[in-house]
């Protein structure tokens, strides 16, 4: 029995009888557009992100725009990535939706969330298409029914584990670069703890932020050799030959077991178990230790907001088991996108379509976030050079990966129709670390066989609802390890 | 006819409460009219939810979609074959049975001490240990989890200085310690609302029986025993019942100092509830719901047993 929301809360408001007064605050539309009057007329943009190296250049893009357009005005907010995905939760039940907004902490795949009206369609004309580059618009990833719905600004070629460090540090410990493999990270890390004389670590970490720490692991165990990241949904290590999952695969293995030995090593920083990215960032940054895993971002912050340390900071490549280069998979995908429930959408579009300009994606690499779509602009940008170091290891080590939605975008209708799987692979981790789970194959073998059978329970889920989609979507024959999949 | 006229009296009879129900109501409008906004808030804030809640749990439903889809019983099934679920609960049990019996009896030898009126600090004792009351939740565990800092906060580094310990302990972040640093920590914060309870208490009994006593040549130790403790002990079992509540209800302070972590060691129901509704991959209310329904009849059947024992031991203390 399907109800809306709507439907539902009447009949549970008409049993609860005499607490109708009640019942009239959570009744909302099921249609995708709410009414919303008072916002049709006040003409602010509300905007969700959580960029926060850029918010300088969207408050800066947001008062050039604002000068062409009198009448409207954007109300700019940027959230914790760990926070924004429940502010977005609360935000559409208590209709309050932003304008325009990413999808930081949402795990459901936005094939879903269209369907349920969180979407609308941007409104750009061809010569803004036209400067995104090609291969950047996917139906069902950027786009549905042949329609653009996000606009994708970030380059699929980056990853979230360099290897960030202190440098002075490093060279006091006798280190002239940064390690490569994974016996010289411990290595370094144990000779920069002994020259600290206990007051300074080897490594920090934000095992308190378990999906960052299950990227972290998905990160190194395909610098080991796994391959992966379809991007569909947060379990994506699956092997585009066999469309299996291979979570119990030896480099899975073999990468936890590598932080379980910095940590038996007691390198680890302590407190690290319930570090978050951020307060682990600032840990960091305040000389408690050296090494500190993160994605190209993590400049753009220091730079922003620990200018001092800015000078020491140096980066280096993802460790890998025997120290030769990494090979990482990533894939397209969207980031902002535009309210269904807007009443300013015209006007949000217009506004979305600005940053498109060259000069946008200059602005993006100077803001030192994730790398820009067009790569390029890193060259023309006056960025602290560890981001242009960060971003030429990405162009070198980072493959594109065969997307299963983009071939057949009824992947979504199963990935969405997955049962949870918990306790997450993050967890999982965190509890190896914690000293709670002891085994770690048979704890990653457990983690791989509920969640093949959370895809088996989706595929049938949405086979039932009339999806054409099996597990054979998921494989693609010719792929071919560290290269770039242009096929379909 | 005898028969008549009692229905004839029976009748004029409702007829007259009809009227003097009617008579109350008007006569008493102004009551009920300031009762309204309360009526309306509680209905609205904590009755609606409670009904809400309850139904949603029949359902489907992952918060970022206007439909739900009928689930029957299954999420309850669900959460009762859950492991982590039970986990949670082993964890919220555990937590109610150290620390009610523990802070009810700290908070009574507090209250005993600060009621002897020849201790001249003891007004601003019972601030003192009152303040923490106040003083927000989500506050006291931020600022705890700096002084449980295995690097800069002060237990470690007292620690450390006498040389109980050699490397840093991760308090908040070790399985093994991580429930007993904010159980101690509930128990501060809490202490004071015991104890001004219990001072309640202390005060109701009449300072005769004391001077009784003591002329019958009892000591301190004997005038405890057998005066004040006896005529404690119901209010003993109503405070009890009310720390128990409380114990149930640690979810600001535990999120803040551990989040439920590491790996659900601190995982308290309301936790495992907050997870599965705004954490997991995709949330997931409807789950959320039945768990939260589930924890509450618990709840609701450990409180209508202490209820019953308020009552049995009331009957007995009244002979």
């Amino acid at each position: 029995m399907d109800l809306t929301r709507r439907e539902y809360l009447r009949l549970l408001g008409a049993a609860a009888g005499g607490l109708a007064v009640a019942r009239s605050g959570w009744s909302r539309p099921s249609g995708s557009v709410a009414a919303n009057p008072s916002a049709a007329t006040s003409g602010v943009i509300k905007w969700w992100d959580q960029f926060q190296p850029l918010a300088p250049l969207e408050r800066k893009t947001f008062a050039a725009w604002e000068k062409s357009h009198r009448k409207t005005t954007v109300d700019y907010t940027v959230y914790d990535p760990n926070h924004q995905g429940q502010a977005l939760q609360v935000a559409y039940n208590s209709k309050q939706m932003p304008d325009v907004f990413t999808l930081a902490g949402i795990n459901v795949p936005p094939a879903q969330l269209h369907k349920d009206g969180w979407f609308a369609p941007l409104q750009f004309d061809h010569a803004s298409l036209d400067r995104l580059p090609k291969g950047t618009l996917i139906n069902g990833v950027t786009g549905f029914d042949n329609k653009l719905y996000s606009l994708p600004l970030y380059s699929p070629r980056q990853y979230s584990t360099l290897t960030w460090y202190n440098k002075e540090l490093l060279h006091k410990a006798g280190h002239g670069s940064p390690p490569r493999s994974w016996d010289e990270f411990r290595k370094a890390a144990k000779a920069v703890q002994k020259q600290g004389g206990g007051s300074v670590y080897g490594w920090i970490c934000d095992v308190g932020f378990t999906d960052r720490l299950q990227v972290h692991v998905e990160d190194l165990a395909q610098a080991a050799g796994a391959p992966g990241e379809g991007n569909v949904g947060t379990n994506g290590a699956i092997d585009p030959r066999t469309g299996s999952y291979v979570y119990d695969s030896d480099p899975y293995v073999n990468a936890v077991e590598f932080l379980v030995s910095l940590q038996k090593d007691g390198v680890l920083f302590p407190g690290s178990q319930t570090l978050d990215a951020r307060t682990a960032r600032v840990r960091w940054g305040a000389g408690s230790a050296c090494f500190f895993w993160d994605g190209s971002w993590n400049i753009g912050v220091v730079a922003q907001s620990m200018k001092t340390f800015a000078d020491q900071v140096g980066v280096g490549s993802i460790p890998t088991p025997g120290g030769g280069a990494p090979v990482l998979y990533g894939s397209v995908g969207g980031t902002f996108w535009l309210s269904g429930s807007s009443h300013v959408q015209a006007e949000a579009s217009n506004l979305l379509e600005t940053l498109t300009k060259p000069q946008y994606f200059v602005g993006i690499a100077e803001g030192m976030d994730q790398p820009p779509l067009d790569l390029g602009a890193v060259h023309k940008a006056k960025v602290h050079p560890t981001y242009k170091q960060a971003i030429a290891l990405f162009q070198s080590q980072v493959k594109l990966a065969p997307n299963p939605a983009a071939r057949n975008p009824a992947v979504l209708d199963a990935v969405a129709a997955m049962p949870n799987v918990q306790p997450p692979l993050g967890a999982v981790v965190q509890g190896i670390l914690s000293g709670q789970v002891t085994n770690v194959r048979q704890a990653l073998r457990s983690f791989n066989d509920k969640v093949t059978a959370a895809r088996e329970t989706g595929l049938k889920t949405a086979a039932a609802a009339g999806s054409k989609v099996s597990v054979d979507d998921f494989i693609f024959h010719n792929w071919k390890p560290g290269q770039d999949y242009s096929g379909t | 006819m005898a028969s008549n006229s009692t229905a004839a009296w029976r009748g004029a009879s409702v007829a007259r409460r009809s009227h003097g129900l009617a008579h109350r109501l008007w006569r008493d409008r102004w009551i009920y009219v300031l009762l309204l906004p309360t009526a309306v808030l509680y209905g609205a804030y904590t009755l609606w939810p409670i009904v809400a809640s309850d139904a949603y749990g029949f359902f489907h439903w992952t918060g970022f979609s206007a439909s739900m889809r009928w689930a029957g019983t299954s999420n309850f099934v669900a959460v009762v074959r859950d492991p982590l679920f039970w986990n949670a609960m082993r964890i919220t049990f555990l937590f109610v049975l150290v620390t009610v019996p523990l802070r009810v009896f700290c908070a009574l030898v507090l209250a005993i001490v600060l009621n002897n009126p020849r201790l001249p600090t003891a007004r601003w004792l019972r601030t003192g240990f009152f303040l923490p009351v106040v003083t927000t939740s989500a506050i006291v565990g931020v600022v705890m989890s700096l002084i449980f800092d295995p690097v800069s906060g002060p237990v470690d580094l007292l620690l450390l200085k006498t040389g109980l310990i050699h490397k840093p302990l991760e308090i908040l972040g070790n399985a093994h310690t991580a429930l007993w640093a904010v159980m101690a920590v509930w128990i501060w914060k809490w202490l004071g609302i015991t104890m001004i309870y219990w001072l309640a208490s202390l005060q109701t009994i009449p300072g005769e029986l004391y001077e009784a006593a003591r002329i019958d040549g009892a000591g301190a130790g004997r005038i405890f025993r057998h005066l004040t403790v006896p005529l404690l002990i119901p209010f003993l079992v109503i405070i009890t019942l009310l720390t128990a509540i409380e114990a149930l209800q640690v979810f600001d302070l535990m999120l803040t100092m551990t989040g439920g972590g590491p790996y659900y060691a601190t995982q308290v129901v309301e936790i495992y509830v907050y997870d599965w509704a705004f954490n997991v991959s995709v949330p997931q209310l409807g789950y959320a719901s039945a768990a939260a329904t589930i924890f509450g009849l618990v709840t609701l059947i450990l409180a209508i047993g202490q209820g019953a024992a308020v009552r049995a031991i009331r009957r007995r203390a009244l002979g």
